[in-house]
């Protein structure tokens, strides 16, 4: 089979753009490893990024995580068999409870990130 | 006792359970659902709000950021995050380069390769964590 077989089809094409995702998610955090090392550097010589490059890196890595999110939670219904009280909770149960989980978490992790600024 | 034997050890193989599978798709999994939780609103706030000045965000400020750096369940969330990412995108990195064609990625050295190089993030990020900015409970 000829390597650009994923270009034959748009189902395909999502198929490996979602596989790709990985790469602009895994350069963000590599960037986050980066930050965290930088608080190393003692307060005069710390300089947060903010250059406009910075900005558009993480905006393409935002919509590449988002992508990844969303397909992933949607799958959850297919994924996750969950049984309560001997009962098979439906798909779309699951899914809504999926992205509720995304929400209350995204709050979380934002209140402490802006909370603890100064 | 030959013949039982036999037949156990035919009606066993098939049972074998496929312990590094496992151990490497539990990795994969975790990793993918964490990062599919947690990962956006990390990139939203400190890579887009944050340098943007919309918000004040935890890591634009040397003695916020150093101070949250120090609690050590910070640490912990930070490592789990960062290591069970790395293997999730190794894993899927390595079938990303087989569907591309190269079905070399599926052997033994790839996935030294791919899945060492995930351990070697998860060492790095043991090693900032510690040296970067000491534990603090206050």
């Amino acid at each position: 089979m000829p390597s650009t077989w994923w270009t034959r089809k748009r189902h395909y094409v999502l198929y490996m753009l979602r596989e790709f995702t990985a790469v602009p998610m895994a350069a963000w955090l590599l960037w986050f490893l980066v930050e965290i090392k930088r608080a190393g550097d003692g307060p005069a010589r710390y300089n947060p990024h903010e250059s406009t490059a910075f900005v558009i890196f993480s905006v393409v890595c935002f919509a590449f995580a988002t992508y990844h999110s969303y397909t992933f939670l949607n799958l959850a219904g297919v994924i996750m068999r969950v049984k309560l009280m001997g009962r098979t909770v439906p798909p779309r149960v699951v899914v809504l409870t999926m992205f509720s989980l995304w929400a209350v978490a995204s709050i979380v992790i934002a209140a402490v990130l802006i909370g603890f600024a100064r | 006792m030959s013949a039982m034997s036999t037949m156990s050890t035919e009606t066993k193989t098939p049972h074998k359970p496929a312990l590094a599978h496992l151990f490497w798709w539990f990795l994969f999994a975790n990793g993918g659902g964490l990062t599919a939780l947690v990962l956006p609103v990390h990139i939203l706030v400190q890579g887009i709000l944050g340098p943007l000045k919309i918000v004040p965000v935890v890591d634009r400020h040397y003695d916020t950021w150093v101070q949250v750096l120090g609690n050590p369940l910070v640490k912990l969330y930070l490592l789990v995050l960062i290591s069970l990412a790395f293997f999730h995108f190794a894993h899927r990195l390595r079938y990303f380069v087989v569907d591309l064609g190269f079905h070399q990625a599926k052997g033994t050295p790839a996935q030294v390769i791919f899945y060492g190089g995930a351990v070697v993030v998860t060492l790095v990020t043991v090693w900032i964590l510690l040296t970067t900015v000491p534990i603090s409970l206050g």
